[in-house]
């Protein structure tokens, strides 16, 4: 039976063409967004899982340090310090962990649709922030139980958040495509991050390291930016000199970043 | 005859001919120039294809002389090495269709999900939301996991959703094969009307038959070079006259 006519949509140039800092957003959005539902979806537990991770090792971290070690490092309330270092390190952790499979993992998608190829970095820093974005209020119901004081510093919170999103969308625009043509790279990547955790100031801050050595750390961006996450409850936390370290290593990796990918974007199409 | 919508420029492309090939990444860096390397070879090259809108073309040729390729091209997928491949307007790729699908995901997200990432609206993805449900015959199972549906249902719905894309080139790589014949059918009939809706086709296929039916205008291609652009039939003629296949 042949369709009455009027069901064929004639070939419409009418449609406003679209920019294409709205196409991105589009898929950006609509990547995310398919991100969250899938974890949520298929998980009993959904949301409770993107905080349990940090919280089980704030508690474990806290057993460690207060309970059985006379602890010397951070300051007080401990897992309020603890938390407020953990949970950016997980979407740290999750953001980079992922960006070793963004291409693989979509492989068939990214073969057949012409979207921008950046967004398959993009999208993975995003979900993973609003996941840490998302587990923030668990932070705050640890600092009103234990009484840890809010202040002014909890200004420096955005700041935190574009810094740390712009370091991870250069390292990851950086890992993505390399991993492609060298999947040692995969588990390199994940050997680098557990040697990151304790070497960025998380169960500890940046002025416990001895002199000389906080210096070096400095150029650790992920130092600067978790001193200004701490900001809000523990001031003294901040240095100047890290944050501008990580200021300037952010916008270094997001160049790195944008080159390489481009760089590479050709190759790695024909590759997958 | 229309404006021209697909301009291809002396296209190339290569491929490493041994995949595990030892890469270094001075070979990433280098960039795209002329140099031929040893392990490489040019699945395309030189190609120049000017295409009008509306026009409907066949890309015949045997099996890895690059007709996916040029279609990867044209669709934007795969980005050429040397020469340029412009196309004006939006392009509906039917390759690799299921590719979009999220197996946990319910039909009904990943209708609004597909249809999303190739350019659609949300205001258009719900129009026409129930018009690809019904295309896809798949009205009982709107909220089941797409990893239940069987094979013949996930293309069903693959085809349903690109083919209500609201773009003026609609490429199609061989999906016909698949799916049951009263499907077929209904595939067949929803491309001409799209082409009677004044769609740009642009069609690869092994099968003589749906070519002829769809195409105007043919390209051969062999051994990676354009070998004859015309008239569907003498294409076809001269690709059984070169590979002696019966017709």
């Amino acid at each position: 039976m042949p369709l009455p006519l009027s069901t064929v949509t004639l070939a419409s140039p009418s449609r406003p063409p679209r920019t294409p800092a709205r196409v991105y957003r589009q898929t950006l959005w609509l990547l995310t967004s398919r991100d969250l539902r899938v974890r949520y979806s298929t998980s009993f537990l959904g949301y409770l899982w993107s905080v349990l991770d940090p919280l089980v090792m704030a508690v474990i971290y806290w057993f460690v340090f207060t309970q059985i070690v006379d602890r010397a490092i951070g300051a007080e309330p401990y897992i309020v310090f603890l938390l407020a270092g953990l949970l950016p390190w997980t979407w740290f952790n999750g953001a980079i962990g992922d960006s070793t499979r963004a291409f693989i993992k979509d492989a068939k998608l990214v073969r057949s649709t012409r979207l921008p190829r950046s967004v398959w970095v993009a999208r993975i820093v995003l979900s993973k922030g609003i996941e840490f974005v998302l587990a923030i209020p668990v932070l705050a119901a640890f600092a009103i139980i234990f009484g840890a004081e809010l202040t002014w510093g909890v200004l420096w919170l955005p700041l935190a958040i574009v810094l740390q999103a712009t370091l991870i969308l250069g390292l990851g625009l950086m890992i993505a495509p390399l991993v492609v043509f060298f999947r040692d790279l995969e588990r390199a990547v994940k050997l680098v991050l557990r040697f990151l955790f304790y070497a960025s100031p998380i169960i500890y801050g940046l002025s416990d390291l001895p002199d000389g050595l906080d210096v070096w750390m400095a150029f650790n961006p992920l130092s600067g930016i978790i001193s200004l996450y701490r900001a809000a409850f523990f001031p003294d936390q901040v240095e100047p000199f890290a944050v501008v370290i990580a200021a300037l290593m952010s916008l270094v990796a997001l160049a790195a970043g944008i080159l390489v990918f481009r760089r590479m974007v050709r190759a790695v199409l024909k590759e997958i | 005859m229309g404006d021209v919508v697909i301009r291809v420029e002396g296209a190339g492309i290569r491929f490493r001919r041994n995949r595990r090939g030892r890469r270094s990444f001075k070979d990433l860096f280098a960039g795209s120039n002329r140099r031929a390397r040893p392990n490489e070879f040019w699945a395309l090259r030189g190609v120049d294809v000017e295409v009008r809108a509306g026009e409907a073309i066949g890309v015949v040729g045997r099996n890895g002389q690059g007709k996916s390729t040029l279609l990867k091209l044209v669709a934007g997928v795969m980005l050429p090495d040397e020469g340029r491949v412009d196309v004006d307007g939006g392009v509906a790729p039917l390759i690799e269709i299921t590719g979009g699908f999220v197996d946990d995901l319910t039909v009904r997200e990943n209708v609004h999900l597909t249809a999303g990432l190739h350019g659609m609206t949300r205001a258009e993805i719900d129009a026409r939301y129930d018009e690809i449900i019904d295309f896809a015959e798949l009205r009982e199972s709107v909220d089941t996991p797409y990893k239940h549906l069987s094979s013949g249902m996930k293309v069903r719905l693959a085809f349903s959703v690109i083919s209500r894309l609201e773009e003026p080139i609609l490429l199609v790589d061989e999906v016909l094969a698949v799916g049951d014949k009263a499907f077929r059918d209904k595939c067949y009939q929803r491309i001409d009307e799209l082409l009677a809706g004044g769609r740009t086709l642009f069609f690869v296929s092994h099968n003589e038959r749906d070519l002829k039916r769809f195409c105007t205008r043919g390209l051969y291609l062999d051994k990676g070079l354009l070998q004859l652009d015309g008239p569907i039939e003498g294409v076809l003629a001269a690709y059984n006259r070169d590979y002696g296949s019966p017709s």
